[in-house]
């Protein structure tokens, strides 16, 4: 008897993941994550080009920079580029968004960081609200995951209410109205920004 | 009868090693269809790999604007001079002066002053949540003002937050009528305040009558305009001072600064009238 029911359970299907496990993974690694940033901002020690670079190798995993230069392009002008284009367009946007997350990060001054746990808020959406606890107020900073094929990762940055990825793609579209793509490539060709 | 058991007991039997036999069969077909599910997976995102770029990714249309959209903006030429006339102020006497400022006045009194000048604009706030009918958020309010006004010496320390953790909840009237579902109107740019737009402009008289700084106020006791506005001015730079990195850091990952500020200012409106 116990080794029939032994077998059926044997038999039974391997578990799928579950929603909640993912859930719970995401708020741990995020957590993790974001504790040894704040880890290096505090000590700083090391000069600020080790520190960045440290930075940055933290994060590249969690961020998916890009789908948020994708996003931040919009679809209409992806449509409108040619291959060399879009791999232009993706490799000098997503060096401006990281050397843009880095220039923030300057702003940090010891604040305490609370991370609450994540909230599945579609089948393929996630969100991490933290908080940034400063002197005389509390600010929001909300992380929007997706499930991209590398597992779980950013694609925007929603910060004290403004969203990076919203505020990006109305400044492109706003340029593009009057310029053409190949003017965008080069102005953030030469400036090294837009 | 016997047979006929037996019978049954050997069927059973066979019946029995047939499952168990069956059992690992099943758990190895089961598990190599898992396997090579993950390795097919791993293998078309290498393939897919190059071609991940060309790929967009579709079901991210419901979360943002659509780019095609135009802004109604009639103010735009006069918004855009203005927007550089402000970050002009702002760049070479606003900001050069509250670095002076900075250096000479340190940040716990800074802070203390900033504490002192929220806590005098209780009014607007209790008004506007009232409102709003945020019954709650109005009640905190007021207990910050006593106990802020009391215990933190007149406001210029916020025991409310630091002990209670009573957080500010900043409404003016522009955020009432939002939250009664008036439309922000096209943009405009204020000289000196920044950015605003038509609702959120009109707002600012009601609440202007609610500041308890003014000529024919008890706190302020202020002669003429001049002292006024001095006293407006003071409190601004106190606050810049505490925020000169941001502005800078902010402004870079602009494109064109007018366009820019627009969407910030109109993303940080809409939260703002949802809480």
């Amino acid at each position: 008897m116990r080794k029939l029911i032994i077998s059926i359970l044997l038999i039974m299907p391997l578990c799928l993941v579950i929603a909640e496990e993912d859930v719970n993974s995401v708020t741990s690694i995020s957590k993790a994550r974001i504790d040894n940033v704040v880890k290096l901002l505090r000590e700083n020690k090391a000069d600020k080009q080790t520190r960045n670079k440290k930075v940055i190798e933290m994060v590249e995993k969690a961020f998916d920079f890009n789908q948020m230069a994708k996003l931040s392009l919009g679809k209409k002008y992806w449509k409108q580029m040619n291959k060399d284009q879009r791999k232009e367009f993706i490799t000098l946007f997503v060096k401006r968004l990281k050397e843009s997350y880095l220039e923030k990060l300057d702003l940090y001054s010891n604040e305490d960081i609370i991370v609450q746990p994540a909230k599945q808020v579609k089948k393929n959406r996630m969100e991490i609200l933290t908080y940034l606890v400063g002197e005389d107020n509390k600010r929001e900073m909300n992380y929007k995951f997706y499930r991209s094929k590398k597992g779980w990762q950013v694609y925007d940055v929603v910060i004290f209410g403004v969203s990076v990825v919203q505020t990006n793609r109305s400044q492109i579209a706003g340029f593009l109205k009057e310029r053409s793509i190949e003017d965008l490539l080069e102005r953030m060709r030469t400036l090294g920004e837009l | 009868m016997n047979k006929d058991i037996h019978q049954k007991l050997d069927y059973f039997k066979v019946l029995r090693k047939t499952f168990f036999f069956l059992c690992p069969v099943i758990l190895f077909v089961f598990i190599s269809f898992r396997v090579s599910l993950v390795l097919a997976q791993t293998e078309l995102s290498e393939i897919t790999h190059d071609t991940e770029d060309e790929d967009f990714g579709d079901d991210f249309d419901d979360e943002y604007s659509n780019t095609d959209e135009e802004i109604f903006d009639p103010l735009c030429s006069y918004n855009r001079i203005m927007t550089g006339f402000n970050d002009g102020f702002v760049t070479y006497v606003l900001l050069p002066v509250a670095e002076g400022y900075s250096w000479v006045v340190p940040e716990r009194i800074r802070r203390g002053t900033s504490s002192f000048f929220k806590n005098l604009f209780f009014p607007v706030r209790f008004a506007n949540n009232v409102l709003q009918i945020k019954f709650k958020n109005a009640g905190e309010e007021t207990i910050r003002f006593t106990v802020n006004s009391t215990i933190g010496i007149l406001g210029f320390w916020d025991p409310a937050y630091k002990w209670f953790d009573l957080q500010a909840h900043e409404e003016d009237f522009g955020q009432t009528l939002g939250y009664y579902g008036v439309g922000s109107g096209f943009h405009i740019v204020l000289p000196f305040y920044g950015p605003s737009n038509l609702r959120d402009c009109v707002g600012l008289l009601p609440d202007h009558f609610l500041q308890p700084v003014g000529p024919d106020k008890p706190i302020g006791q202020l002669d003429n305009d001049i002292q006024e506005l001095a006293v407006e001015s003071f409190v601004i730079l106190n606050r810049n001072s505490l925020r000169l990195r941001e502005y800078k850091s902010f402004k870079k990952d602009a494109v064109d600064l007018y366009p820019f500020f627009r969407e910030v200012y109109e993303q940080r409106r809409v939260k703002q009238i949802k809480e």
